[in-house]
């Protein structure tokens, strides 16, 4: 529901709606909103992330589950990044903005890997949490910019 | 004793049933984006379906006629021909849905390839429903869907604001159209057609008569009650631990982030498991639901207890509505996005089901003194017009909102 434009006009074809929802994905030009809204998905993913990286850290996980969770959200960052990248932007001004995300989401899914990789490894874990949340602060100051509450 | 197990088939209605991937995945979303706030729409959608279904098995046992026999016999060929479609294309959606559900819970558990658990759920199924009889079926589902009760444990656990929680439960109206969409899907999913499809014939199934109708009233109230405490509980665990970060819930697996947060491998390993009975039972009530309708409306022989032989094109057109669920889940298409268009496009269909049931119950010369009483025909209307209301908005919200992306 929250999820990507591309998978969801995907099952909207399928469901014979992917007229409808094109049109209100919003294909083509990416306006400001679209670019804040992409952006505060990279957040929403590396606190996500983060969730399940801490149960890696505590050792409170069944591995399949952090390898599984791990793999699918580090997919969504990849399809955030790739649609953000893709995109013409509405206001060119934000260009620096759309570079900063896409490189986040490349930081999101990078650490995301990892922990697919490791998912019973405690150190990992806790690297991984501790450099999600980092990511997250990075993806937080772009919404910031973009909103005009930062420099 | 005897009558606490027979209330086995309102729990499997009510976990299997109320709680299925559409509701495991909206309410967890609607506790991660608006916290408590929607919590009086679930109240709202839990009593909604318990005045229904009461309806529906009163109607049942009195007339021996289940739902989709009712809404032929009140609305004619024609609109029945369209209900009959329209239920047909959301049952056959939720199927693919809860498929598609079992399997992504197997591929947390055991890491292995998705496609090849979806056709495993399905063997699975049919063994199921091969080897066990309509009790036993109930049984395995409903009892395993009790061990999401560790979202109860998991909220106390939390121990969160329990004014605020309080707060939610006071019906408001936010002007943003994501929130009404929310308020549609919350609804929806709890008042799902095929809920009240499975639920009637069960009641067939089992033999009722007006000997059960206390055994009925027991059901829609302590099962679907029992969906409805673990609904509310998933929508405060969910807004207790992923609201505040800004956590956005796109995926079954989500939902289990709060009990493991609680609770550890433990926690995690209970709800994967509550999950997965829910949704099996989801794709069996949603299957059953299927088949049943298209038996009713062609006056075929149906049902469960008749077997194979004797109900023979009710259990192949069972057997081919789960080979289209397999199709449909196997096709690439997420599961949770199924039924996200499933639940909110169920709104649309939802008045061609529950109007012939209210106008049925409430009729004197078919139901004699088992016709709904005072309450239960104002109760029964205040829905209709909650239904009729939310029909109309559903698809410009699902438009507005992009499928709900905001």
């Amino acid at each position: 529901m929250i999820g990507t434009g591309r998978k969801r006009a995907r099952s909207s074809a399928a469901l014979l709606l992917a007229a409808l929802a094109l049109l209100g994905s919003g294909c083509g030009d990416l306006s400001n909103d679209e670019l804040n809204r992409g952006v505060e998905s990279l957040s929403a993913l590396a606190a996500q992330g983060q969730l399940v990286a801490n149960g890696v850290a505590r050792d409170a996980t069944k591995a399949t589950y952090a390898r599984v969770m791990a793999k699918t959200l580090s997919e969504q960052s990849d399809h955030e990044a790739e649609k953000l990248a893709d995109a013409t932007l509405e206001e060119p001004e934000t260009a620096d903005q759309r570079h900063a995300a896409v490189a986040v989401a490349g930081e999101i899914s990078g650490l995301l890997s990892e922990l697919q990789t490791f998912p019973g490894d405690e150190r990992h874990g806790a690297l991984v949490q501790k450099h999600l949340e980092e990511a997250q602060e990075k993806a937080d100051a772009i919404v910031a910019q973009l909103s005009g509450d930062a420099p | 004793m005897k009558s606490i197990l027979k209330i086995a088939l309102g729990i499997i209605a009510a976990i299997g049933g109320f709680l299925d991937i559409g509701d495991l995945v909206f309410t967890t979303q609607a506790g991660a984006l608006f916290r408590y706030d929607l919590l009086w729409a679930v109240v709202l959608g839990v009593v909604g379906i318990a005045v229904y279904a009461e309806m529906s098995g009163r109607v049942a046992a009195v007339s021996g006629r289940p739902v989709f026999d009712v809404i032929r016999m009140r609305m004619g060929f024609g609109l029945g021909l369209v209900a009959l479609v329209a239920s047909t294309a959301i049952n056959l959606l939720t199927v693919a849905a809860e498929l598609g559900g079992i399997a992504i819970v197997l591929e947390l558990l055991f890491d292995a390839p998705y496609s090849m658990f979806v056709i495993a759920a399905a063997i699975a199924l049919v063994a199921i429903v091969a080897l066990l009889p309509f009790g036993g079926i109930e049984r395995v589902f409903g009892y395993g869907g009790l061990l999401l009760f560790v979202v109860v444990a998991t909220v106390f656990h939390q121990n969160p604001n329990w004014g605020d929680i309080a707060q939610g439960f006071v019906p408001s109206l936010d002007s943003s159209t994501l929130y009404l969409y929310f308020v549609v899907g919350v609804f929806a999913a709890a008042l799902m057609p095929y809920e009240v499809h499975f639920y009637s014939s069960g009641a067939i199934e089992e033999g009722w008569t007006e000997q059960n109708l206390k055994e009925n009233r027991l059901n829609a109230i302590f099962g679907y009650g029992i969906g409805g405490v673990l609904a509310v509980g998933l929508v405060i665990a969910s807004g207790y631990l992923f609201h505040p970060i800004g956590v956005e819930p796109n995926d079954l697996g989500t939902v289990a982030l709060p009990m493991q947060g609680a609770f550890g491998e433990t926690g995690l390993l209970l709800a994967l498991g509550g999950m997965l009975f829910c949704v099996g039972g989801a794709a069996i009530d949603s299957s059953f639901a299927a088949s049943y309708n298209l038996a009713q409306f062609l006056g075929w022989e149906w049902g469960r207890y008749q077997g194979p032989r004797k109900a023979p094109r009710f259990t192949a057109s069972w057997l081919v509505f789960l080979l289209l669920g397999v199709a449909i889940a196997q096709s690439g298409i997420n599961p949770v996005e199924i039924t996200e268009y499933s639940v909110v496009l169920s709104v649309v269909a939802l008045p061609l089901t529950y109007l012939p049931v209210l106008l049925i119950a409430g009729d004197r010369s078919f139901m004699d003194d088992y016709a709904n009483g005072r309450v239960a025909t104002l109760l029964g209307w205040l829905y209709f017009a909650v239904i009729i209301v939310l029909a109309l908005a559903a698809i410009p919200l699902l438009l507005a909102t992009n499928g709900g992306g905001g």
